[in-house]
Parts: C-alpha cells; sequence; structure tokens
C-alpha cells in the first residue's frame, strides 16, 4: 500500500484552509491585541471621535428699574454666515445680501470670494425684521453657502437713558466692559453649563445619544435703584443745561432721602450703548463718581453744621464780617463776592449769602481738627462703595498734613478738598435725613434663577444730631428764598439747598483757570420733611443771561446750576407724589 | 381493514402517535423559540424606534421651547422699548400735549398722616397686579 496521492483539488483545499485559518489566527489575534492589550488606549480617542463635548451659554440676567421695568436685557438675535467654498456665484449673492441687509458690497464680495473658506459671517446680530426677511429671502431663493445662526445680543431698551450707570457689554462674548455690566459682570454672566453628545459619521448629533448634560445656571437678575421717569427728567435736564449754560458737562445725581437710593444719576454729553462705534469716550465716564472737583460753598454746610453741632454758633449770633481777609502767607486775601464793606450778619446770613470771610471766621472758632473730623464723617475722602465701578474717593488730606494758617480757611470754604458729586449729594442727604449718613447705592436686590433675593442693606451712621440737622435745614431754606440760590424755587414746595461756585483746576498745567468755573447746587425738598436731594454740578459754564434789568453770569451756581435744580426737583416730586406744602 | 386492524393492535397504533408526538415535540418547540426570538428582535427593534422617536421629538420640543422663550423676551424687551419715557414724551409732544401751566393739588384726609401705610397698601396692590397671568 503506497502513501496516497494528493490530489491537486486536495492541496487547493488545504491551501484555502491555511490562508483561511491563518488569516482567522491573525484577525483574532489583531483583535485581541486591540481589544484586549490596547483596548485603553484606543478607546479614549474613539470616544472622542464619536462624542463632542459643547458649552451651553448661560443667559445674562436681566437689570431692572426698581419698577421692574427692563433696563438691560439680553435676547437671541439671527446672525448671517457664510460657507464661501459653498458658494458658487459670489458677486451675485453679495449683491442680494447687501441690498437686504445694508452693507458695503465690495468688503462683503471679498469675504464670499475666499472659496479656501468654510466660514465668514455676513451680518451680525440683526434686528428681528431684517432677519425675519433674509429668512423668507434663503427660503425662496435657496442661496447655497448662506445660513442663519442664533447669537445672543445685550439690548438697551430705553437706549441712552441711564447709559452711564449701566455701562455695555462687549457683544462677542457678552462680558460687561463698563459700569454695572462690569462691576456686577460674575453675578449677571451665571455658569455655562456642559452637553456631551453623540455624533454620527457625518457629524450630525444623534439625538437619542446624548450622554451628559449639565444645565446652565442663568445669570442673576438686578434691581437698581433707578426710576426710569426720573432719570428720563434727569438726562434732559442735563442736557437742557448743556445747551443753556454753554458748560463743558452737566452732572445730575438725585437721591431718595432715608434710603439711599440714587433714584437718577446723569451726566450730559451722554451715549446710547446700543450704537456704541464712534463714540467719544469721555461720555461713557460716569462723572457723578469719577469725577472730583472742589465744592466751593456746597461745603460750607459741614462747617456750619459742626459749628452748631458744637455748640460753637447758633444761627441768630451775629458778629462784623470784613469784606476781605488776609491770611499769611496766602497772596490773594479771601474775599466775598460783590460785597465792599465790613456788615454785621447773622450765621444765617452768613450761609445765606454764601459768606466765604464769615465761615471762615466760624472755622476759625472750630479748629482744623474738628472741621476734620466731620469731613470725614459726612463721607468725604473715602469711597461710598455704591455700587458703580470707578468710584473714587476724592481727597481729604490728614488734618496733620495742613498747612498752617491756609489750610483750615480755605478747606472750610470748599477748596483743597476734592469731592465726588454723589458724596455730595450723600453729604446733603444727611442733613436732610435728621443728621445720618446712608450709603448712596444704585443696586437695590440681586435675584437669583431660583428667585432668591438679595436685598442691599446701606449702611448708616449719625453725624449730626436732629435738632442740628434740622436747623441747618431751615438756613439752607433761607438760600432758597432770599439769598444766593433764589432761583431754585420749585412752585408749590419749600426748598433748601447750597450755590457753590470754584475755580476750575487744570490738573495738565497745575494751576486754576481764570475764566473756567465749577458751578453748582445742591438742594433739597420739601424742607420739613426732606424726600429727594439733587446735585447738580456744571463744568465751565460760561456767558451771560439777561433777567430784566440784570445781566447774570453763568459761570455761578446760583445762575447756572440753580434752574436746572428747581427743573428736576419738580419733576421729581411729581413723579414720586409729594404732596406740596406751599399753598 | 385498517380499522379492524387498528383495532386490532391498539397498542401499536399509540407507539406510532407517540413516535410522531416525539418528533413533532422538538420541531414545534424549535418553532415557537425562533418565533419568539423574531418577535423580540422586531419588539427590541420598534422599541429602539419609539426610543428614537421620542428622542426626535424631545429635540423638537426642546426646540420649540427655546423658540417661544426668545419670543417671549423679544415681546418683553419690545414693551421695555414701548415704555421708553423718552419715546412716549415724544409721541405726546407730537399730539400737542404739553404740561399744565399750574397743578392743583388736593390733600386727602388720612393720606399725608399715614403716608407709610398708604405706601405699603400701594405695594401690595402692586404685587398682587403683578402676580395676575
Amino acid at each position: 500500500m503506497g502513501r496516497p496521492q494528493w490530489r491537486v483539488a486536495d492541496i487547493r483545499l488545504v491551501l484555502v484552509g491555511t490562508v483561511l485559518i491563518a488569516s482567522w489566527i491573525g484577525i483574532g489575534f489583531r483583535l485581541f491585541n486591540v481589544q484586549g492589550v490596547h483596548a485603553a488606549e484606543y478607546a479614549e480617542p474613539g470616544f472622542d471621535q464619536r462624542v463632542r463635548h459643547e458649552e451651553t451659554p448661560a443667559k445674562r440676567g436681566t437689570i431692572y428699574d426698581r419698577d421692574s421695568v427692563e433696563l438691560a436685557v439680553t435676547v437671541d438675535a439671527q446672525t448671517v454666515v457664510a460657507d464661501p467654498s459653498a458658494i458658487s456665484d459670489p458677486v451675485g449673492t453679495a449683491a442680494v445680501l447687501a441690498s437686504l441687509l445694508g452693507i458695503d458690497e465690495s468688503s462683503l464680495v471679498t469675504r464670499l470670494s475666499d472659496s479656501s473658506s468654510q466660514f465668514a459671517y455676513v451680518a451680525r446680530r440683526l434686528d428681528p425684521l431684517v432677519a425675519e426677511e433674509v429668512r423668507l429671502m434663503l427660503a425662496d431663493e435657496q442661496i447655497k453657502g448662506i445660513s442663519l445662526i442664533t447669537e445672543p445680543k445685550r439690548v438697551y431698551p430705553a437706549d441712552s437713558l441711564a447709559s452711564q450707570v449701566l455701562g455695555f457689554v462687549r457683544q462677542d462674548d457678552q462680558q460687561g466692559l463698563e459700569g454695572i455690566e462690569y462691576e456686577y459682570n460674575e453675578v449677571l454672566s451665571g455658569t455655562p453649563g456642559t452637553r456631551i453628545l453623540e455624533r454620527d459619521g457625518y457629524g450630525v448629533e444623534i439625538p437619542a445619544g446624548e450622554l451628559l448634560v449639565e444645565p446652565a445656571v442663568p445669570g442673576s437678575d438686578l434691581i437698581l435703584t433707578i426710576d426710569r421717569e426720573i432719570q428720563s427728567a434727569v438726562q434732559e435736564a442735563a442736557e437742557r443745561a448743556l445747551q443753556t449754560t454753554n458748560a463743558q458737562a452737566a452732572t445730575i445725581v438725585v437721591l431718595e432721602v432715608g434710603t439711599g437710593d440714587i433714584l437718577a444719576m446723569a451726566s450730559a454729553p451722554g451715549f446710547d450703548p446700543n450704537r456704541r462705534s464712534g463714540i467719544e469716550p469721555s461720555t461713557v465716564r460716569n462723572r457723578a463718581v469719577t469725577d472730583v472737583y472742589e465744592p466751593g460753598s456746597t461745603l460750607k454746610v459741614v462747617t456750619i453744621s459742626a459749628a452748631l453741632e458744637e455748640g460753637l454758633v447758633t444761627p441768630e449770633d451775629s458778629w462784623e464780617v470784613p469784606f476781605q481777609l488776609e491770611i499769611e502767607p496766602k497772596e490773594e486775601p479771601y474775599t466775598d463776592e460783590g460785597r465792599d464793606h465790613v456788615a454785621t450778619m447773622t450765621v444765617t446770613e452768613i450761609v445765606a449769602y454764601s459768606s466765604n470771610i464769615g465761615t471762615i471766621q466760624i472755622q476759625q472758632r472750630l479748629g482744623n481738627e474738628t472741621l476734620h473730623r466731620y469731613l470725614g464723617a459726612f463721607g468725604l475722602g473715602q469711597s461710598s462703595d455704591s455700587g458703580l465701578p470707578g468710584e473714587v474717593p476724592g481727597l481729604l488730606r490728614p488734618v496733620e498734613e495742613w498747612c498752617a494758617n491756609v489750610c483750615g480757611p480755605s478747606t472750610a470754604i470748599g477748596y483743597r478738598v476734592d469731592v465726588t458729586p454723589l458724596q455730595m449729594a450723600a453729604l446733603f442727604a444727611t442733613i436732610a435725613n435728621g443728621g445720618v449718613w446712608v450709603q448712596p447705592h444704585v443696586v437695590q436686590a440681586i435675584v437669583d434663577s431660583d428667585g432668591r433675593t438679595e436685598i442691599n442693606e446701606p449702611l448708616q451712621r449719625p453725624v449730626l444730631s436732629e435738632d442740628t440737622a434740622q436747623t441747618m435745614r431751615q438756613l439752607l431754606q433761607g438760600v432758597v428764598e432770599y439769598g444766593t440760590g433764589h432761583r431754585a424755587v420749585v412752585d408749590g414746595f419749600t426748598v433748601g439747598g447750597k450755590t457753590g461756585t470754584t475755580q476750575k483746576f487744570l490738573s495738565d498745567e497745575g494751576v486754576y483757570s481764570e475764566e473756567d468755573r465749577i458751578a453748582s447746587f445742591i438742594g433739597m425738598a420739601p424742607v420739613d420733611d426732606p424726600r429727594i436731594v439733587v446735585a447738580v454740578v456744571l463744568d465751565s459754564p460760561h456767558g451771560t443771561i439777561t433777567e430784566g434789568d440784570e445781566i447774570a453770569d453763568l459761570r455761578f451756581g446760583g445762575v447756572s446750576a440753580a434752574p436746572a435744580f428747581a427743573e428736576v426737583a419738580e419733576a421729581v416730586l411729581h413723579r414720586l407724589g409729594v404732596a406740596p406744602d406751599v399753598p | 381493514m385498517t380499522a379492524g386492524t387498528l383495532r386490532a393492535h391498539p397498542a401499536a397504533d399509540f407507539e406510532a402517535f407517540a413516535d410522531v408526538a416525539r418528533l413533532k415535540s422538538p420541531v414545534r418547540l424549535w418553532v415557537l423559540f425562533a418565533l419568539a426570538v423574531i418577535v423580540a428582535f422586531f419588539g427590541l427593534i420598534y422599541s429602539r424606534i419609539s426610543l428614537d422617536h421620542s428622542a426626535f421629538e424631545i429635540q423638537e420640543l426642546e426646540q420649540r421651547i427655546a423658540t417661544e422663550e426668545a419670543r417671549y423676551w423679544q415681546l418683553r424687551l419690545e414693551v421695555a422699548e414701548l415704555k421708553d419715557p423718552g419715546r412716549v414724551e415724544t409721541l405726546i409732544a407730537d399730539l400737542g400735549l404739553v404740561y399744565p401751566e399750574s397743578r392743583v393739588a388736593l390733600s386727602v384726609p388720612g393720606i399725608d398722616t399715614e403716608r407709610l401705610d398708604a405706601e405699603y397698601r400701594w405695594a401690595q396692590l402692586k404685587a398682587l397686579l403683578s402676580a395676575q397671568p
């Protein structure tokens, strides 16, 4: 019996079998290698290819006024985007889009002609009506390579209203850049969420394949103390004051007495945060907290209040007041505006006629240390932490650094101390509030996404006794009724206030301007039970007005700022429903 | 004849029947099993399709919620724009309305003396009004 003969078919069978077995062994080995030995190594990139991590933006909180009307709100806006690589006719497409969107056609042609690019913005955050037109056009004409995407847009519904208080955001990433938007950016921004999505081979999201959703936490809402109606009236008054007095800038602050609520705060010229291109940077500044000035005669209320509180004078006390006073080493003597003779004046008259020399005489009884202590107690030289960014503390030098002889008298009449309009408004509000200083603030409450409300409780501290505050209010009423502030009269209401006029300090040159003045008027109404304090500060008003036979110089606070006060006070008292106290 | 034969050998008939039954029983089981597998297979596919369908519906609903929410905020924005005091003032000026030359204040007994109470009541009323849908 010989060895069996291998037939060709058998050989083929063995070969095929061997190849198959070897292949299966190879596949098995590879499988074992991939799925077993290197499993972890391949799993991660595989997972990454299959899923996509996506950050879901948190909706930015809304800013409301005190009546819960929106001042700043984020809405979804439509943005037109292009895939230039998919556009066959860039010129024709650009022509259609440019006419519809009102944008430059030639630059759009350039953007759409870059066929190497797969993404280009055409127009961002469109007006809803325009976006609807684009959507209909895209549906009708089937323009390839053009689509709409949704982007958040911060809108300020009342345009320029309270713009310096609110500030604005950078639209690209919704980060606050100015004002409340900047100061409370973290609170307003919220926390972005996370989504891990599964996608198919074409990169399309698989609806049922979502792996993880960490929802975004919306930003908290802010409720401000601002009243839209009052803010609007204040802005109008500031613009009008700018025009009638030829001033470089006008700043007005309205405080509610007792609560410290900032009802309105505006500087003119202003700006519209919805249309920021080309705006003057100085118009963005909230001058009420960022700009300092020497308050002049309005600061005399501190000197007089301190002397009354310390029992050094009474309103009826009188003495001879010279028309000029020389104090070494000051080269120019102190003078009283428009007086060239010695007069016997009561304290009431010293306040009403804003006598520099009479006030200096009172300061000399008071002493530097006591004056400095009261200035500090009234909040000067320190930030009031009102919640507004860029708030400066002003300048109140330590009393040890005061120069001999001159610093005390000059400070008593409002020089050598720098203040902000808000500090001065809070100072007068202290007198209006029975001698209790209340921290001025602009944020009333913060409401988080769960509805939890955090109420802002302002700081308070007593500065004067109720009696002194009441006496001081009566002295300030005299200023308006027969003194330098008679243009601040408001029909139907008793008004108390103080005028102020100082030479403008030119910081670039380090000298006082011969021509330019800072004119101010700060007052309250009604005098017996004040509800509001209004501070008006004008930067460099100039010109004259004719009143009967008299020509009045607009550089003085009583001429330029007092009428603006009256206009604002009347509107605010009416808005708050305060009953008139003068028959 | 056959019936007679059957009747003559009942035990043999039963054996034959039992053989057939033994043969058929596993087949039936296998058929049932196959059917169960097929039903389970299609059931699984159906449930998966239903799940996907639900996922699409959820996605659509989420999209509608987002759309409606965007519309809600857009409408709130429009209301706020319409309430803009500057806009209202321009409109009333266009209508020729002006502030009165003089104002008359009426003093209502009890209001001035109890201002805080009145404010409290007004705050309560505002809260009630704003709570309406």
